[in-house]
């Protein structure tokens, strides 16, 4: 059991690139971390610092009270599953998995039973005698978490390690990840790109963008209280509605576009630091599901014309726009379709029996308590 | 653009030859396949006429080949009574043996190294290992001729074998340095997190999987080595010490025997190389298209 | 601003480098173990000859003592009409390899068809491959003799006036080695280009059926674009081959002769040298068919890249 921590860690690549700036990050006894950023933010190097596969530039990882940055990677203890697995092609299953033991001598017989263990807990049992390629990517997968759960180190290390599986078994194989890391109770760092895997795995979610650190908190505080205007947008499907607004100088208004949205005194208490706001452009957010269509009588609301529905069935994902100009932060690159060009765009969600035409233009309501705003300067959220 | 062309070990069950859809898919307006059966089947017979000759030929005493009638095995006992084959297929054998084994170990572990162990200059030594490639044996063959009198390497399998290794390793180490190139970053690092050194994942991981790249080079170094007469002419003089190709050449130039005993020898030479070539002609294909397909 | 961050990557590389010592150290330790047995031994056996043969070039080294005469050892080469003679035949020769080439794609393209018993006549083809040199050479005489394979072959279609005592004269000689290198080298060729073929996707000849190509465009606008670098690589191993494969087939075929008829560059070498004891000369023009090597590879890189 082991705690992990990283302290100002940073990674300098020998072409000059700063991958990673100055991260600190804790991984207590037995929780589950992911470690969640559009690609190319800086999450394979920093498990691959962790793990001793890259060197660490500055900073300090330490693992209970051991300092670990100049360790080989196979005296840290740790067990990484990979993203292309990198399963052993010429060892049968048994052998890949038991190949770790094998290595640090643990006795014949036990190595055995450990492997067959762990093979019945992932379904294996049967395909203990085949070769990688003879195995479906399900199984591949499920024969690469095995080969990390024999070793019961202390320290899993999972880099997006669900990508290459298809949708569903996706969905199968998140679940039986979670079900596994708590069974074994060890300090998990996961790492993806896909925050609806970090939302739903985590203990907590860390974060990173640009190679820094943005938040990391439980999941529910990162959707409820984002940081900062790219954590809002990077967490949360469809993601928040994120606008440049001026809040007049009486504070009683918000000028979105050419609109006048009213701002209740609720807006005040929850945020404080927005008085400070008065008079100034500020960025205002506002989840889909705090979009109200039709609008309840008495919230303040604005006006949008309909672009597109798209009914799911249980609700509809209405896209509107609006003349205000709207905030891409981080997810453009990550989604970059024709849609998401169109400026002052954004999607409310509304229950499946609403009647709205494409084309028409509807009042929207807002959800006053919900709105976040977040400092144009900087992205900071604005609360107290 | 193309993948490496060997493929790793568990792809092995796809033929190399193989198109990689079926070849009923294909459809084409074919010039009448009956016209390309009847184009194949006769080049297919002028390519074998030699062989044919060869047999044909080795079954006869002089006097039949002359008479172009009859059979009998008196050439082969000619030729075994004049040439000590089992000692020159001996000695093949040995040379081809321990240059191949020793070309193997050198451009695993370097090729492994250049790939995947990179060390300060590793570019440079690869540049260096490219441009021996270029290098053909006759270039070199005489100073290494007289260095080798020198070292009383002459007359000795040792000197021979040298020889063939160091024109032998930079092709094979390019090979085996292509090859690990193509073996993913991850299966190094998942060795070293199971607890393996790098030299570790050469041994246990790097190794193991080249097996397609280990016959590639069997292959493309069997061939030449055993049918080398240059190196063999001026390296292993003696005729205790000859390879069976050197002797061949020898006893063709000498015109001691008789050409019906030549065929026999040639036929006799010819066997080892082809079955080594039918055995691992896929790896042969691989190794030659490695420059083409990159 | 940049240049102080400029400052800021300068101090951090800097950092990466004094680091590298500790995690590293096992990779490029393990690296230099594993690479300094090769490097040892092609050094040794290969670079240093081939040091050797540069500075020998320039003297007039008999095996034993040798005196300098410098770069103009090249000029009076250069000045030898035996050296132009032989280089002719190498260029005779090397008319060899676009014939080589050309058989080559057209028995792929046939093969390709996958006939009944294809399998069978592509080993056929290739089997000369493992052949010695020094076989075809043994049975070469036999074949191009006046009473030999070639000549009844040729009266037996009808082409009698053709026939000939193909070794007896240089220039029929030369055509022999090259009919018989083509002969080696055909099969090799042919198991390029089908493996060439088996990448194309066969959905673009049924693209190009739709479009209304017949079987002969398909193959000159489809097939023999597309296996360009197929091309080039064959070409360069088998020019590769013309000038330095030849040793073997021509000391057991013709001995060079007659009257140097058949003396390549790289008999020349083995002639010079060991017949002469000219070890200088030899040593000098195994320079010269070392830079005219590395010339074809050299050209061949060229090309490659270009075409990317
Ligand atoms: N060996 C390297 N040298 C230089 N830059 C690198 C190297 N590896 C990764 N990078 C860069 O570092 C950044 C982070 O990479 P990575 O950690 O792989 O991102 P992620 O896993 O989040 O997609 C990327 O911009 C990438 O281009
Ligand atoms: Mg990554």
């Amino acid at each position: 059991m082991t705690t992990v921590r990283l302290e100002n860690i940073r990674k300098v690549y020998s072409n000059g690139f700063e991958a990673v700036h100055n991260l600190d990050l804790v991984i207590n006894e037995g929780e589950f971390v992911v470690l969640v950023g559009p690609s190319g933010c800086g999450k394979t190097t920093v498990l691959r610092m962790v793990a001793g596969l890259e060197e660490i530039s500055s900073g300090k990882l330490i693992f209970g009270d051991r300092l670990m940055n100049s360790i080989a990677p196979r005296d840290r203890d740790i067990a990484m599953v990979f993203q292309n697995y990198a399963l052993y092609p010429h060892m049968t299953v048994e052998e890949n998995i038991g190949f770790a033991l094998k290595l640090r001598k643990v006795p014949k017989e036990e190595t055995r039973n450990r492997v067959r263990e762990a093979a019945s807990i992932l379904a294996l049992d049967a395909w203990l005698e085949r070769k990688p390629s003879q195995l479906s990517g399900g199984q591949r997968q499920r024969v690469a978490m095995g080969r990390a759960m024999v070793r019961e180190p202390s320290v899993f290390l999972m880099d997006e390690p669900l990508s290459n599986l298809d949708a569903k078994l996706r969905v199968q194989m998140r679940a039986e990840v979670s079900r596994i890391q708590r069974r074994l109770g060890v300090a998990t760092l996961y790492v993806t790109h896909d925050q609806t895997e970090a939302m739903t795995m985590g203990d907590r979610v860390a974060v990173l963008e640009g190679g820094r650190l943005q938040q990391c908190d439980v999941p529910q505080a990162l959707y409820d209280r984002p940081a900062n205007s790219f954590v809002a947008a990077f967490i949360g499907s469809p993601s928040m509605n994120l606008y440049e607004a001026q809040m007049s100088e009486d504070g009683l208004s918000l000028k979105l576009g050419s609109q006048r949205v009213t701002l209740p005194g609720v807006v005040f208490e929850r945020h404080p630091a927005l008085v400070g706001f008065r008079g100034r452009p500020v960025i205002v957010g506002i989840r889909p599901e705090h979009l109200h269509i039709p609008r309840a009588e008495g919230e303040p609301f604005f006006a949008g014309d309909i672009d597109l529905i798209e009914a799911l069935g249980s609700e509809l994902l209405v896209h509107f726009s609006i003349d205000a100009k709207s905030v891409h932060a981080g997810k453009v690159e990550e989604e970059p379709d024709a849609l998401a060009m169109v400026s002052g765009e954004g999607i409310a969600r509304t229950g499946p029996k609403v009647k709205i035409a494409t084309g028409s233009r509807v009042e929207i309501g807002v959800d006053a308590e919900e709105l976040q705003f977040f400092d144009p300067d900087g992205g900071a959220s604005i609360w107290a | 653009m193309a993948s490496p062309v060997i493929r790793s070990e568990d792809e092995r069950t796809e033929p190399l030859l193989e198109p990689l859809t079926g070849a009923k898919k294909r459809i084409r307006i074919a010039p009448g396949r009956a016209v390309i059966f009847a184009v194949l089947a006769v080049v297919s017979v002028i390519i074998m006429y030699p062989f044919y000759f060869m047999a044909v030929t080795s079954m006869r005493s002089e006097a039949q080949y002359q008479l172009g009638r009859g059979f009998s095995l008196s050439s082969w006992t000619q030729l075994f009574a004049s040439v000590p084959v089992a000692r020159e297929m001996m000695n093949s054998l040995l040379v081809c043996t321990v240059a191949i084994a020793i070309i193997l170990t050198l451009s695993t572990t370097a090729g492994f190294a250049l790939a995947k162990a990179h060390f300060r200059g590793h570019g440079l030594v690869l540049l260096g290992l490219v441009g021996g490639m270029m290098i053909p044996v006759q270039s070199i063959i005489i100073p290494e001729y007289v260095n080798f009198v020198g070292l009383h390497l002459i007359n000795s399998y040792l000197g021979a074998i040298l020889v063939y290794v160091a024109v032998g390793t930079p092709f094979a180490t390019f090979l085996m340095t292509t090859y690990f190139r193509g073996v993913p970053e991850e299966l190094v690092d998942a060795g070293r997190c199971d607890g393996l050194g790098y030299a570790g994942v050469f041994r246990r991981i790097a190794l193991p999987i080249a097996k397609p790249a280990l016959a590639t080079v069997i292959v493309l170094q069997f061939i030449p080595i055993w049918n080398d007469l240059l190196v063999g002419l001026l390296f292993l003089q003696e005729p205790t010490v000859r390879t069976f190709t050197v002797g061949l050449g020898v006893l063709a130039s000498s015109r001691v025997v008789s050409i019906p005993g030549l065929m026999a020898g040639s036929l006799l030479s010819t066997i080892p190389a082809a079955a080594v070539y039918v055995i691992f002609q896929r790896f042969l294909v691989s190794g030659l298209t490695l420059g083409a397909s990159r | 601003m940049s240049s102080a961050s400029a400052v800021i990557v300068a101090e951090t590389v800097a950092e990466v480098r004094s680091r590298r010592l500790s995690l590293d150290r096992d990779r490029s330790r393990t690296g230099v173990m594993l690479v300094i047995p090769a490097v040892a031994t092609v050094t040794a056996f290969l670079f240093i000859p081939i040091g050797e043969a540069i500075y020998y070039s320039m003297t007039n080294w008999n095996g034993i003592t040798s005196q300098w005469i410098g770069p103009s050892a090249y000029l009076a080469m250069f000045k030898n009409p035996l050296f132009w003679r032989v280089l002719e035949n190498n260029a005779i020769l090397l008319l060899a390899v676009p014939v080589t080439l050309v058989c080559g794609v057209t028995l792929a393209a046939l093969l390709n068809e996958r006939v009944r018993g294809w399998r069978i006549f592509r080993a056929a083809i290739i089997i000369p491959t493992a052949v010695s040199w020094v076989v075809l050479g043994i049975v070469g005489i036999q074949a191009f003799a006046q009473n030999g394979m070639l000549n009844s072959m040729l009266g037996s279609v009808g082409l009698k006036f053709l026939e000939h005592n193909w070794l007896g004269s240089p220039l029929s000689a030369l055509i022999a080695v090259a009919i018989t290198f083509v002969y080696s080298l055909v099969g090799v060729n042919t198991l390029i280009f089908v493996t060439g073929m088996a990448t194309i996707d066969p959905s673009v000849y049924e693209a190009a059926k739709l479009d209304g190509a017949s079987w002969w465009q398909g193959f000159t606008r489809i097939t023999i674009p597309l296996l360009r670098r197929y091309f080039m690589f064959t070409f360069v191993i088998t020019a590769i081959s013309a000038f330095s494969a030849l040793f073997s087939l021509i000391f057991t075929m013709t001995s060079g002769g007659p009257n140097y008829g058949t003396t390549t560059i790289e008999f020349f070498i083995y002639d010079q040298a060991f017949a002469t004891g000219a070890f200088g000369t030899g040593a000098l023009l195994g320079v010269v068919l070392l830079v005219i090597l590395a010339s074809v590879s050299l050209l061949q890189l060229r090309l490659m890249n270009r075409g990317e």
